[in-house]
């Protein structure tokens, strides 16, 4: 997806409109309406005040009181065990979900479990969360961390699956007949040609998954019961409290992590595309 | 007779048999490759050489037939139990290991002690001129390096039959030429045996020891470089290998090898005949543009000649190709050389004699 997006229109000559005046203007505009709601954020967790929107001067009191604060840290812990899970499992599942779809030959159902497997992208959040609370409610599970583990699993898929697939896509089965053809086994040509040569989707894709469930909410605050407050739902708790700059101190921390994450998946996906399979 | 490499016996081969898309990629093929042979299989794109390529590598199944490698069948052999190795059209390296590796691949899968590994793959790529270059990415590379890794790792396992796909087609002209040299080469050395696929008739006759021609599936002739093109057995090879004159006629009369042929009303041609063929049989001669000779009216000529006049010349560089009308709907092509000074002796408009000999004109069997 962010693979299209980013991708520079290459050869198609781009229309001169960069001589119209007023276009940087507007683009600057365009800017600060969406990333100065970000930024006022990130300004006031350095506020000494306890009220966030009275600026009284410059700390970093609210970053050391938010590393201190053991509930923050049972929550961040929290995120970090389901965001493990959620991609480790989802990453796994959507490679072999890949390979049968490119793979498998054509069987029956191919298209449909193609579209099945991406659905859930275009199904609106919380009816996902709603339809898993009751899920979970009616067969009767109840292992705090796990419901939340299994949840971020199912919505993580989709977003693992898509990198992999488009991987898989680019890749034909040219070299895994030449390793077969070169007395490799079906498993040593899975071991020593698929994956390697799959890996960048595979990373990409366990990247893309670990962002989206560290940063999910409707869903986790559905199905997380006492305990298993992860760290979105714990900041949600903070705001109805009342607002302080530890809030703003936590979200800034989160979203420097996620920008990590969402960097580190673009510098993969962009070498990939460099050294394409051919 | 040398032995046999491979024996193909009534293969055929459908591709998705029973359904709305089936193909018939091949129909009845029957070839022996011998062992040590450079064969060559040629045909137009779409007549099934990569399918019978495949079908010897492993990686399809016969639909009828059977194939034999060194007098076994290998019907319930996998791609990695033959002792055969393929060249891919577009060489199929891997790019996550260096070129080195690449080579050394079909090697460890064989489970080779390191030393040797080690040695074969020094040998291999000083075969091919890549010492330099053995820890390079094959991205890093260009097309005839990648060509010659291909290469190098197919023969790294020594194989006893090299299957190449189409290897030169993505190389410019120059390149091909040179490695045209260095594959005949190498297979001498080697000895393996190597069956080799191009649609690229001039590939196939300075290359091969013998050459099967292939269309829609079925073979149409095998034999050496000068059978097929001296003596082709049906139109469909005199026309794929090389400029020919086709001229229909109706034969007259015959005497051992050699008939008369009624060409038009008041034409008649002699021409050799290897086919049996009776008198009022219709049958298609062929004439090779080369066996040709053209001289200008003023000349003095022995043996039969032919009037004719030049309407269009089609300037090659190291020789030019004419239409000469012969009057009664006849034009024929024939080649003829620039002069020293770089002039072509002949102009559109010219008269000139065409002459031929009897033996130069050929009786297609069919
Ligand atoms: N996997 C396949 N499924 C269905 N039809 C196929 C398949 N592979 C090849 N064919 C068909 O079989 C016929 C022979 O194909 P093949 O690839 O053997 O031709 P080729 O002689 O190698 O041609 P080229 O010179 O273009 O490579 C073609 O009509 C082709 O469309
Ligand atoms: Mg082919």
């Amino acid at each position: 997806m962010s693979d299209q997006l980013t991708r520079p229109s290459s050869k198609r000559k781009i229309l001169p409109v960069g001589h119209y005046r007023g276009l940087g203007l507007w683009n600057a505009a365009f800017l600060i309406f969406l990333y100065m709601p970000i930024a006022v954020l990130i300004f006031y967790s350095f506020n000494d005040n306890r009220m966030v929107m009275i600026w009284s001067g410059f700390s970093i009191d609210w970053y050391i009181k938010a590393f201190n604060n053991v509930a923050i840290q049972d929550a961040v812990l929290n995120s970090l065990i389901v965001a493990f899970f959620a991609t480790v499992i989802s990453t796994a599942i959507a490679t072999i979900g890949a390979l049968v779809l490119a793979r498998g030959g054509n069987f029956r159902g191919k298209t449909m479990s193609l579209g099945l497997i991406t659905l859930p992208l275009m199904v609106p959040e919380i009816v996902t969360a709603v339809a898993m609370l009751i899920f979970f409610a009616a067969i009767g599970i109840n292992w705090g961390l796990g419901n939340v583990i299994i949840a971020h699993v199912t919505f993580c898929i989709p977003f693992a699956f898509m990198p992999i697939r488009a991987r898989l896509e680019g890749m034909d089965t040219s070299m895994e007949q030449a390793s077969r053809d070169l007395y490799a086994s079906e498993w040593e040509t899975f071991r020593y040609i698929t994956v390697p040569l799959l890996m960048p989707g595979i990373i990409a894709g366990a990247m893309l998954a670990f962002v989206i469930s560290m940063d999910d909410f409707i869903i986790t605050l559905m199905v997380s019961g006492a305990g298993s407050t992860t760290l979105p739902v714990y900041i949600y708790s903070m705001i109805r409290r009342g607002l302080t700059p530890e809030i703003n101190a936590v979200s800034t921390l989160l979203l420097l992590f996620s920008i990590t994450i969402v960097t580190a998946y673009w510098i993969v996906s962009n070498k990939t595309r460099t050294e394409t399979v051919h | 007779m040398a032995t046999a490499a491979i024996n193909i016996h009534g293969v055929s081969k459908v591709y998705n048999p029973g359904s709305p898309q089936a193909v018939q990629a091949l129909d009845t093929v029957s070839l022996t490759i011998h062992d040590n042979e450079f064969f060559t299989l040629l045909g137009p794109s779409g007549c099934g050489k990569t399918t019978l390529l495949r079908l010897i590598a492993g990686f399809e199944q016969v639909t009828g037939g059977e194939i034999l490698l060194f007098e076994e069948g290998i019907e319930n052999l996998e791609p990695s139990q033959r002792p055969v190795n393929t060249v891919f059209q577009h060489y199929a390296l891997f790019p996550h290991m260096t070129v080195a590796q690449n080579v050394a691949y079909g090697l460890e899968r064989l489970k080779k002690p390191k030393d040797e590994i080690r040695l074969t793959v020094d040998r291999v790529l000083s075969l091919v001129k890549l010492t330099e270059l053995a820890n390079r990415r094959p991205s890093q590379m260009s097309g005839g390096q990648q060509q010659r890794v291909a290469l190098a790792r197919a023969l790294a396992p020594s194989p006893k039959v090299l299957l190449l796909d189409e290897p030169l087609s993505a190389l410019d002209l120059k390149l091909r030429q040179a490695m045209r040299e260095e594959l005949k080469q190498l297979q001498k050395e080697t000895g393996i045996t190597f069956v080799f696929v191009t649609h690229d008739q001039e590939e196939a006759l300075a290359m091969s020891d013998r050459i099967a021609v292939m269309s829609n599936g079925e073979v149409q002739q095998i034999g050496s470089p000068t059978e097929i093109y001296e003596h082709p057995v049906n139109r469909f090879v005199a026309d794929f290998i090389g400029d020919t004159n086709f001229i229909d006629g109706e034969i007259i009369s015959v005497k051992d090898d050699l008939v008369s042929c009624r060409i038009s009303a008041n034409t008649v041609f002699e021409a050799e005949d290897s086919g049996n063929h009776k008198p009022g049989d219709q049958v298609t001669l062929f004439l090779r543009p080369e066996k040709i000779t053209l001289t200008s009216d003023a000349q003095i000529v022995n043996g039969e000649s032919h009037a004719g006049k030049v309407t269009n010349i089609i300037y090659l560089g190291n020789q030019a190709l004419l239409s000469v009308d012969l009057g009664n709907d006849i034009e024929l092509t024939a080649q003829t050389r620039p002069r020293e000074d770089g002039n072509l002796p002949f102009a559109v408009g010219d008269s000139l004699l065409v002459e031929f000999s009897k033996r130069a004109l050929r009786v297609l069997a069919k």
